[in-house]
C-alpha cells in the first residue's frame, strides 16, 4: 500500500469509528441496537438519532471537508503556509453577513444563508486583495493583515450583538462556531455547493502542482496562471463561506488540515486534496462530538475546541518559518 | 355492503367531531398556537420564570434548562417542586437531553429559542412565551396562560389574588422613600435594570420611583461609574454574578463619597438569582420583601 492509500483507509476507518461513537453518545447514551433499529424504523428515539445526531454528523463532515479544501486552495494560490480562510478574514466576512441578516430578519429561510454568506466572504476577500494589490506582500504581512481584518469583522459582530441583545444566543454561534440547533434544513442548501466545488477543486489539482513551480514555469508548461488563480480563489472563498453560513466560524480547520495532509502524503495536490478533506471532516466531527460529550447536557462551542488545537499550531508555524 | 361502509365512516366522522369539541383546548403563543387533547404530564421548561409559574400551579417540571446549576432555581421555587433533570444551558439547551425526557409539553423562551422552535416542536408541543426581558405585568398574563395549559386555573387564580394582596401590603409600607435602582455587577461591568426589566417593573409596581430618565426605553443599560454618579439613586440594590466586581474598584474612588448611597449606606447586596434570573411571581414577592426590610432598617 502506498502512503496515500494508507492515510485514506486509516482516516476513513477513524471517521467511521468516530461517526458511530457520535451516534451512540451524548446527553443520553443509546445502545447499538437502538440506534440501528431507529435508523431503519424510527420509533422512540427518532428525534435524537434521525433529527439530531445524524444531521449534525453529516453537517460536521461536509463543513470539515469544505473548510479543509478551502484551506488547501488558498495556501496553494497565495503560496503561503499561513493562509487559510479564517485567518484571512474570509470566514469573518461570511459570518458577519450571515449574522447581520439573522439578527435583522430572524425568520429568514436557511436556504438563503449560503448566498448571503458568499456575498460577505467575497467582500472580505476583495478587501484583502485590494489592500494587498499595491505591493507583493510577504507571507507574514499577509497573515497580519488577515488577522487585523478578522479582528475588525468580529468586532463588527460584537457591535451587532450589543444592538440586538435579545437574539444574542443564535448569534453567539457566529462568534465561536457551533453546530448547535442545526438540522436537515441546513444540509440541503449546503449540499449543491459542495457537490460542485469539491470535484472542481480536484480538477484543478495538477494545475496547482505546476503553479507551485512559479508563475513563469507554470505558464511555460501550459497553465493559464491568472485564470487558475481566480478560479481557485473563487472556489476557496465559496467553500469557506457556505461552511460558515451553516455553523459559524469554526477556526483553524482550514489551516491545520492541509498541513497535516502534507505531512502524510506530500504536497502533490491529487493526493493531498482528498486526505486534507478527510482530515477536515475528522477535525470538525471530533470537535462537535467532544462539544456534546465533555459536560452533558451543557454544550460547548465546537469552534473553541478546534482553536485549542489550532492556535498552538499556528504559533508553531510562525516560529518555524524564520526570516519573515 | 358499500352503504354500510359509508355509514360506518359517517358515524366515525361525527364521533370524532364530537369528541374533538369536548376536549381540545387551544392556546395561542408567540410562535403560533397549540391544541391540547389532554393535560400535559411531563413538562420541560427552558427558562426560570416558567419554573416559578409551574411551582405555583403545583406542577413539577421533569426538565429545566438550569445552566447545569440547580441553585440557580431560587429556593422558594425549589421548595415547591420535585427534583428535575438538567437539560443544559438556557442559551443552548441540549435537544437530545430534552428528547430523552419524553416530554408532552415544552415551554421555551420566545426571546431566546426562536432558532430551535422547529426542532422543539418535533419533540413535543411547544409553547413559546416571553421570559428574557419580561416585565412583571406581562409575566402575570403568562402565568395564567401556563396555568391554562397544565389545567390548574383555579389554584393559580387563588394564588394570584393572594399575591396581589401581598404586593398591596408591601406597596403601602414602602410609599415615598426616594428613588430605587437595581443593578447586576461582574468583573466586566455594571448593568442597570430599567423599569422595562423584571426587577425594575416590580419596583415600579410598588410605586417606587426609578432614577432613570423616563425617555429611556432600554431594558438593561451598561453603566460606567460616571453614569452612576450622575444618576445618583437614593437606593442601590446590587446582585453580584462574581465574587469581585467593578463595584469594589469604584468604592475605593474618592468620588464614591459623592453618592447619596454612600453617605446613607443605602447599598444593599441581594441575590442576582432572585432579582434578575428568576423573573417570577415568587421572586417578585421576595424582591418586595427585601425592599421593605431594607427600608425599615
Amino acid at each position: 500500500m502506498t502512503r496515500f492509500q494508507k492515510s485514506l483507509s486509516g482516516g476513513g476507518l477513524l471517521l467511521v469509528i468516530l461517526a458511530v461513537y457520535s451516534l451512540l453518545n451524548g446527553a443520553h447514551h443509546l445502545s447499538v441496537n437502538t440506534v440501528v433499529s431507529t435508523l431503519f424504523y424510527a420509533g422512540d428515539q427518532d428525534f435524537i438519532v434521525n433529527h439530531y445526531r445524524l444531521p449534525r454528523l453529516f453537517i460536521a463532515i461536509l463543513v470539515g471537508m469544505g473548510l479543509a479544501i478551502s484551506g488547501v486552495l488558498t495556501q496553494a494560490i497565495i503560496r503561503n503556509p499561513l493562509a487559510s480562510p479564517d485567518l484571512m478574514g474570509i470566514s469573518g466576512g461570511a459570518g458577519l453577513a450571515a449574522c447581520t441578516v439573522l439578527l435583522t430578519q430572524p425568520d429568514i429561510n436557511p436556504a438563503w444563508l449560503p448566498v448571503i454568506a458568499l456575498l460577505g466572504g467575497f467582500t472580505a476577500a476583495f478587501l484583502i486583495y485590494w489592500l494587498n494589490s499595491r505591493h507583493q506582500p510577504s507571507p507574514a504581512r499577509l497573515a497580519l493583515l488577515g488577522i487585523a481584518i478578522s479582528a475588525f469583522l468580529s468586532s463588527c459582530i460584537n457591535f451587532l450583538l450589543v444592538l440586538y441583545p435579545i437574539e444574542v444566543n443564535s448569534a453567539m454561534i457566529w462568534l465561536t462556531g457551533s453546530l448547535w440547533g442545526r438540522n436537515w434544513d441546513y444540509i440541503w442548501p449546503l449540499l449543491p455547493w459542495l457537490l460542485t466545488l469539491v470535484p472542481f477543486s480536484y480538477y484543478l489539482a495538477w494545475r496547482l502542482d505546476l503553479f507551485a513551480l512559479g508563475d513563469e514555469t507554470a505558464s511555460a508548461l501550459g497553465v493559464d496562471t491568472k485564470r487558475l488563480q481566480i478560479m481557485a480563489l473563487l472556489s476557496a472563498v465559496a467553500l469557506a463561506s457556505v461552511s460558515v453560513a451553516v455553523c459559524g466560524t469554526i477556526g483553524f480547520v482550514g489551516l491545520l488540515a492541509p498541513h497535516l495532509a502534507r505531512l502524510l502524503v506530500g504536497s502533490q495536490h491529487k493526493l493531498m486534496l482528498p486526505v486534507a478533506a478527510l482530515i477536515g471532516a475528522l477535525l470538525v466531527l471530533s470537535a462537535d462530538t467532544l462539544a456534546r460529550n465533555l459536560a452533558p447536557p451543557l454544550e460547548l462551542p465546537a469552534g473553541v475546541l478546534t482553536a485549542i488545537l489550532g492556535a498552538p499550531y499556528f504559533v508553531f508555524l510562525l516560529h518555524r518559518y524564520k526570516g519573515w | 355492503m358499500r352503504f354500510s361502509v359509508i355509514y360506518k365512516l359517517l358515524f366515525l366522522f361525527s364521533f370524532s367531531l364530537f369528541s374533538s369539541q369536548s376536549f381540545a383546548l387551544k392556546i395561542d403563543h408567540d410562535a403560533g398556537s397549540i391544541e391540547f387533547d389532554s393535560t400535559p404530564q411531563r413538562v420541560v421548561v427552558l427558562a426560570f420564570s416558567f419554573v416559578d409559574a409551574l411551582a405555583i400551579a403545583g406542577v413539577s417540571p421533569v426538565g429545566i434548562a438550569d445552566d447545569g446549576d440547580k441553585n440557580r432555581v431560587i429556593k422558594r421555587v425549589r421548595d415547591n417542586i420535585e427534583d428535575w433533570q438538567s437539560v443544559g444551558s438556557r442559551y443552548q439547551p441540549s435537544l437530545e437531553a430534552i428528547a430523552a425526557l419524553k416530554p408532552d409539553l415544552i415551554i421555551a423562551d420566545s426571546g431566546r429559542h426562536h432558532s430551535i422552535y422547529q426542532d422543539l416542536t418535533r419533540i413535543a408541543p411547544t409553547l413559546m412565551l416571553k421570559s428574557r426581558g419580561v416585565t412583571y405585568q406581562e409575566n402575570l398574563l403568562i402565568i395564567e396562560k401556563i396555568a391554562l395549559a397544565v389545567d390548574k386555573q383555579s389554584r393559580v387564580e387563588k394564588r394570584l389574588i393572594e399575591h396581589k394582596k401581598r404586593m398591596l401590603d408591601f406597596k403601602n409600607k414602602l410609599s415615598n422613600k426616594g428613588s430605587f435602582q437595581f443593578a447586576v455587577t461582574s468583573e466586566k461591568g455594571m448593568w442597570l435594570h430599567s423599569p422595562y426589566s423584571y426587577a425594575g417593573s416590580v419596583i415600579e409596581e410598588l410605586a417606587l420611583t426609578s432614577p432613570l430618565p423616563s425617555s429611556n426605553k432600554q431594558v438593561y443599560l451598561q453603566s460606567s461609574f460616571e453614569q452612576l454618579l450622575s444618576l445618583n439613586p437614593d437606593w442601590l440594590f446590587v446582585g453580584q454574578y462574581s465574587d469581585h466586581s467593578v463595584l469594589d474598584k469604584w468604592q475605593k474612588s474618592p468620588l464614591w463619597k459623592m453618592l447619596t448611597i454612600s453617605k446613607s449606606q443605602q447599598v444593599v447586596s441581594v441575590s442576582a438569582n432572585v432579582w434578575s434570573l428568576a423573573s417570577g411571581l415568587l421572586a417578585a414577592e421576595q424582591i418586595a420583601e427585601q425592599l421593605t426590610q431594607a427600608v425599615k432598617k
